[in-house]
């Protein structure tokens, strides 16, 4: 056969989604269609030979942004993710006949549950917040929320997710990547291999971890699987320099490295055939890491907001203001046109995240106080500066929590019904979606799984999850392993 | 959409009368004597006779893509375009019966044709996929140019070159080639020493000797384990929140290197890691071989609930990782239902896990029996101290659970070093698992009990099923794909040595030989090169010598006058040169240490963890799992002998596409981006080496700056500099700092790529 026929195994289709390794000839085609860098060139003082030739877009970049399937509402998403799985019934989703059988073993009718923990013969348990609603739209936020709750007309309430799995690792592996297991790209390494960045100084998908420590699916449920490095996140790290190698190695000076980047250029496009797209690609990724380098500490810097703003994040406050200056952080990524970052509330042992076995007051009241502020901030800091319409947010963890006491007054884990909610991003807020049965066991009316949410997400996004594949192992692999469905009501 | 029609007496399309008008009789005259149920034998697995046959193509896959004339074999074919030419040996179509048939393709091939049975029945014969057939060995074709051909394999290449008028690329320099065959062979860059002594040398087997000193040299081992560990997906921890360390799984990585340097048999390394301790239960080595089965992700969830589900985890990715490592095929799919696209039935899923029913972990102490009372006395309190918690955690909840966990790890974690061990396997045939069909895959749904035996598509229909608790049955398994005769073993390892040397294999998907699977390339040379393994006693190093050693392998990457092949296979799989191919990421690392002088060449052994940013320990559920070396000469060892662990890899090489180690990686991505040159300019390891890089420069040329310069390009590209180089780097060097040259040495292309 030819080989330049399309590999006869039906494994590639025309969309530009599914090319695991570009031909020559793509990266030549693509070579006049990416964007521009030659922030270096210039700043060396020297126009590029090769970049003068062939056109003022010489570079080859797979991160260039690509137009999305359709039309696109958003173009960001920002997970706000509450790790270790906050309880549904402590938050949006309020079980009055819950309080009243506290204390009792769950009536029959209401089915069986698998958990972590908790026995068969374990007792409900009441919740002690109380609920009120709020905004035009009337929708009940408890007391852990006050902030967030002002915001609850942008928010779509989605009581009635589920996933799979009732165990950290393999729940959070679900609600990242769609698979219970590890080595699958997560939805924002998706994302990115879908649209590409529209940054070319901060690196287009970006998680910003709890300080505080690890999370029990550890680094793979972020990462890329199998998709090509280029589509890996960056961690950040805490503090004012939060991007690996961006800092000049010590005893470097800036006059320096720029003349070691000069001779790095010349030498390498001496030796260079003009036609050679492949390593002209790799002069551009010099082009883009200078201009990384030199314009990324800039977005970075948080001091140069307002204390008004400052203050709106909670960024002051003790309690507040970790989260927050990581929730203005994901503002200032989506202005620089980041397509994707993950805020992360919880890490290390179990009661340092959401995960309150043992006393679901003392934990949600800690998280929720550290956590509403910021979140409500980033709402408001987005809606006014018109980003909250192309930015996506979704909030949630990898479940929700047991209706069972577990050791008196904690709740375990509890996959069966839980609520994550969405705002921004084309989803229409100020609505309730489906519901638990009544004491929140299960998703009873309108359930809607992880790859469901994917499906929306992507959707949103303009981008098609049955278009938007990989082939890994035989499989033309994509976000939704199970075809998932766009939730309706909120798009 | 919307054109579905369930009208009961269908009404013919225009395009579907046209079929019958045109393209059918045409179909009929020329193709169906080779191409139908009339011919003597169907010529490329492909009938045009039926509906289904047009659609499913044949052994070179789809023959047509609607609406896409340029994508359409068929069409290729009678435009003499491909390197098929239809009907063959006769005289292009006419002109017209050509437009008639592209016009078809263009309207998106309708055929009003019913399919001659329902369903399944009427799909072609999966067992007529190519890679189900016996390897075949085919004469070796007649070319018209009788001296480039250096042995039977460039005869193959050049017969498909020479269909299409292409000439093979110029032979690359002799520098060039001995780069290329250095990486390729033992993953290390030459010395300028090798390459002068090499263009000085006039004998006629000057490369010969070169290719058979490479392959006995030990870094060939190391270099060739890492090909291997990728496809097995080796990595000495667990995964999941804990990542618990395999005590000692170094030890495969060990196995691997050494079993490859001394060349053993192919059919002998994957006895020995299906089966090693089975077949010689007293032999550390085969023991160590069957750490195979240890060095997938285990789940050890705290209170998991279900001890099944973990057990059918473990099930599953011993079983998987047989179907994709050694039989090129995924058999995954069919764990949940039977296969759509493989003929691989659920059924035989199953009956390939009972091979593992009895496969239980086994860790075998190394240490004399006085050595291991000695261990156990001194540490008798703490593990009584250990237990007693542990007890006590499993009986706990809430707060209280997670501060007796976290007692227990804190008292472990002071605990003398373990004593060696070797994290085996064994049967342990009490505790076998009864294996079932499994509906959709849940262990709780069981159906059917199963015994091992091999999948259908791949032996007689009547051959019954072992016992589920046979004696020794991965023995058997090995002993079935070894046979030589199995039409998959020995195609899929020659593959991927033929991939390692020319950057895609002959089947570009090396671990998928199913019918999704890319085709061969060259099905023919594929078999005869499979034969020849076979022949010599599965001897990898022999294959590897007949590819470097051939004009093929030989080729430059760079041909001044093919442009119609340049348009035509951009990818070069007829290899018309050879294709260029950027360093690994443990190649580059490895290279970077080897020409700045501190490679540490120390063989073997634990693994070594270097220092990396506290932050991504951090991310660890438990950082006290990164014991950093106590010497820092260790930091310097070769890549493959750093730690592979799936919670934590280091920068450096993740950026440079190193993978994931939780699925087999068939082939390595070569991706470029800004991290990479972030990487490569500000991150501590470029600075560190480019500063001993500079030292060695320094010393060796007597810090002359003409010296330097010489010097600097022999070590990083293996050749002088041109005089515009040299100006260049004299120019800098006036001015600038020498670690700071030594830097910018390790960004050449050149540096980067086996040209």
């Amino acid at each position: 056969m030819s080989p330049d026929a399309p590999l006869a195994s039906g494994l590639l289709s025309d969309s530009p989604h599914s090319r695991p390794t570009r031909s020559r000839r793509e990266f030549v085609r693509d070579a006049f269609c990416g964007f521009g860098g030659l922030a270096l060139s210039a700043l060396i003082g020297e126009q590029s030979a090769v970049a003068e030739a062939k056109s003022p877009h010489s570079v080859a970049n797979p991160l260039a942004a690509k137009s999305p399937h359709f039309p696109a509402k958003a173009k960001s998403v920002i997970f706000l993710f509450m790790a270790g799985g906050p309880s549904h019934l402590e938050t949006f989703d309020p079980k009055p006949l819950l309080n009243k059988l506290n204390g009792q073993t769950r009536p029959r009718g209401f089915g069986e549950a698998k958990y972590q923990f908790v026995q068969r013969d374990a007792k409900l348990l009441g919740t002690r917040r109380t609920f009120q609603k709020y905004g035009q739209s009337g929708i009940p936020v408890s007391d852990l929320f006050p902030h967030t709750a002002q915001c609850i007309d942008d928010i779509a309430v989605l009581r009635s997710c589920y996933g799979d799995m009732v165990v950290h690792s393999a729940a959070q592996y679900e609600l990242f990547s769609g698979r219970t297991i590890p080595g699958f790209p997560s939805f924002g390494s998706w994302t990115l291999y879908g649209l590409g960045a529209e940054t070319e100084s901060l690196p287009a998908y970006v998680v910003l971890p709890d300080p505080k420590g690890a999370l029990e699916a550890g680094q793979p449920m972020y990462m890329h699987g199998f998709l090509p490095a280029v589509y890996q996140p960056t961690m950040f790290r805490p503090g004012g320099r939060p991007v690996l190698n961006l800092d000049l190695p010590t005893g470097v000076g800036q006059e320096q490295r720029r003349r070691t980047l000069a001779l790095i250029r010349r030498l390498n496009e001496a030796a260079l055939n003009p036609a050679d797209a492949e390593l002209n690609a790799r002069i551009s990724a010099y082009d883009l890491a200078f201009k990384m380098q030199t314009e990324a500490p800039e977005v970075l810097d948080l001091s140069q907001e307002t204390p008004e703003t400052l203050d709106l994040y909670g960024i002051g406050d003790e309690r507040t203001s970790d989260y927050g200056r990581r929730c203005l952080l994901a503002r200032k990524l989506v202005e620089q046109g980041v397509r994707f970052t993950c805020v992360v509330s919880g890490g290390g042992p179990g009661n340092m995240q959401w995960d309150a076995h043992s006393d679901i007051e003392e934990n949600h009241v800690r998280k929720a106080a550290e956590t509403d502020k910021p979140v409500a901030g980033l709402l408001k800091d987005l809606k006014r500066r018109g980003l909250l319409e192309s930015t996506l947010i979704l909030w949630g963890g990898e479940f929700g929590r047991s209706p069972e006491a577990e050791s008196g007054k904690g709740r375990d884990h509890h996959n069966l019904g839980f609520t994550m909610w969405m705002a921004g991003g084309g989803i229409r807020g100020g609505q309730v979606v489906g519901a638990t049965d009544a004491i929140g066991l299960r998703a009873i009316e309108s359930p809607y799984h992880f790859r469901d949410i994917h499906t929306t997400i992507l959707h949103q996004l303009g981008l098609d999850q049955h278009r938007l594949t990989f082939p890994h192992l035989g499989r033309n692999e994509r976000l939704t392993f199970v075809e998932g469905k766009v939730i309706r009501e909120i798009v | 959409m919307g054109q579905i029609a369930v009208a009961k007496q269908p009404v013919p399309t225009d395009g579907e009368r046209f079929f019958v008008e045109k393209i059918e009789p045409v179909l009929k005259k020329e193709c169906f004597a080779c191409h139908s149920a009339k011919a003597k034998e169907v010529k490329g697995g492909l009938r045009l006779d039926t509906k289904l046959g047009l659609r499913n193509g044949g052994d070179s896959g789809p023959v047509i893509v609607a609406g896409n004339t340029d994508k359409s074999l068929l069409v290729q074919a009678i435009r003499h375009e491909g390197d098929l030419a239809m009907p063959p040996d006769k005289p292009k179509l006419p002109t017209q019966t050509i437009a008639d048939i592209v016009k078809w393709v263009e309207m998106g091939a309708p055929d009003p044709r019913q399919n001659a049975a329902a369903g399944i029945a009427a799909e072609r014969d999966p067992r007529l996929h190519w890679s189900f057939q016996p390897i075949r060995e085919t004469e070796q074709p007649a070319v018209k140019d009788k001296f480039w051909p250096h042995s039977p394999l460039d005869t193959f290449i050049l017969s498909k070159l020479e269909a299409r008028n292409w000439q093979p690329a110029p032979a690359a320099s002799r520098a060039e080639w001995l780069r290329r065959v250095c990486f390729d062979l033992i993953g290390l860059p030459p010395s300028p020493e090798e390459v002068l002594q090499l263009d000085r040398d006039e004998s006629p087997d000057a490369l010969e000797r070169v290719a058979d000193r490479l392959l006995a040299s030990p870094h060939y081992g190391e270099r060739w384990a890492q090909h291997w560990l990728d496809v097995v997906r080796f990595a000495e921890t667990e995964g999941y929140e804990y990542d618990r360390h395999v005590p000692d799984a170094w030890r495969f990585r060990d196995y691997v290197v050494d079993s490859l340097n001394r060349d053993k048999a192919f059919d002998r390394f994957l006895t020995e890691q299906i089966a090693g301790d089975e077949i010689e239960p007293e032999s550390l080595e085969c023991l160590s071989a069957a750490i195979f089965h240890r060095i997938g992700p285990v789940r050890r969830n705290a209170g998991n609930p279900d001890i099944a589900l973990s057990r059918n985890e473990v099930l599953t990715e011993r079983t998987d990782i047989i179907g994709t490592a050694f039989l090129g095929l995924t058999v995954g799919c069919a764990r949940c239902h039977n296969h759509k696209l493989e003929p691989i039935t659920q059924k035989d899923y199953y009956r390939l896990q009972a091979y593992f029913a009895a496969t239980s972990e086994h860790n075998i102490l190394l240490e004399s029996a006085v050595d291991q009372k000695q261990w156990e006395a001194k540490t008798a309190a703490a593990r009584q101290e250990i237990q007693r918690v542990q007890a006590l955690s499993k009986q706990a909840t809430g707060a209280e659970r997670d501060r007796l966990i976290a007692e227990v790890e804190a008292l472990e974690d002071k605990l003398p070093p373990p004593l060696a061990t070797i994290p085996s396997t064994r049967n342990d045939f009490s505790q076998r698992t009864v294996i079932h069909v499994l509906r959709r895959g849940e262990w709780e749904s069981k159906g059917e009990p199963v015994g091992p035996r091999p999948p259908s598509i791949l032996v007689r229909d009547d051959l019954p099923e072992f016992a589920a608790d046979v004696a020794h049955p991965r023995t058997r398994l090995a002993e079935w794909l070894t046979t030589p005769k199995h039409p998959l073993t020995a195609r899929v390892i020659t593959n991927r040595l033929w991939q390692a040397h020319f950057g895609a294999g002959i089947v570009k998907t090396a671990n998928d030989f199913g019918a999704r699977g890319d085709p061969p390339s060259h099905p023919e040379l594929l078999d005869s090169l499979a034969a020849s393994l076979i022949d010599s006693g599965w001897s990898l190093k022999q294959l590897q010598r007949q590819i470097v050693l051939s004009n093929t392998y030989r080729q430059s990457s760079y041909s001044p006058h093919a442009a119609q092949a340049e348009q035509a296979d951009p990818e070069s799989r007829l290899l018309w040169r050879v294709n260029r191919r950027r360093l690994s990421a443990e190649e580059l690392r490895d290279a970077m240490l080897a020409v700045s002088g501190r490679l540490n060449r120390q063989a073997g052994g634990r693994s070594v963890m270097v220092p990396v940013d506290p932050q991504l320990v951090e991310q660890l559920y438990k950082p006290a799992q990164w014991q950093v070396a106590e010497r820092a000469a260790e930091f310097d060892r070769r890549s493959v002998y750093l730690i592979a662990k799936r919670n934590l890899r280091l920068p450096f090489l993740e950026v440079f596409d190193a993978p994931t180690l939780l699925a087999s990686c068939s082939r390595r991505q070569a991706s470029t981006h800004a991290p990479q040159a972030l990487e490569l300019l500000n991150g501590r390891f470029s600075n560190d080496l480019a500063q001993s890089f500079a030292d060695r420069l320094e010393q060796e040329s007597g810090g002359a700056p003409e010296q330097i310069v010489e010097r600097a390009f022999w070590l990083t590209a293996g050749r002088a500099p041109t005089p515009r180089e040299r100006n260049l780097s004299l120019d800098f060097l006036r001015e600038g700092s020498l670690p700071e040259f030594a830097l910018a040495m390790f960004n050449l292309h050149e540096f980067l790529y086996v040209p």
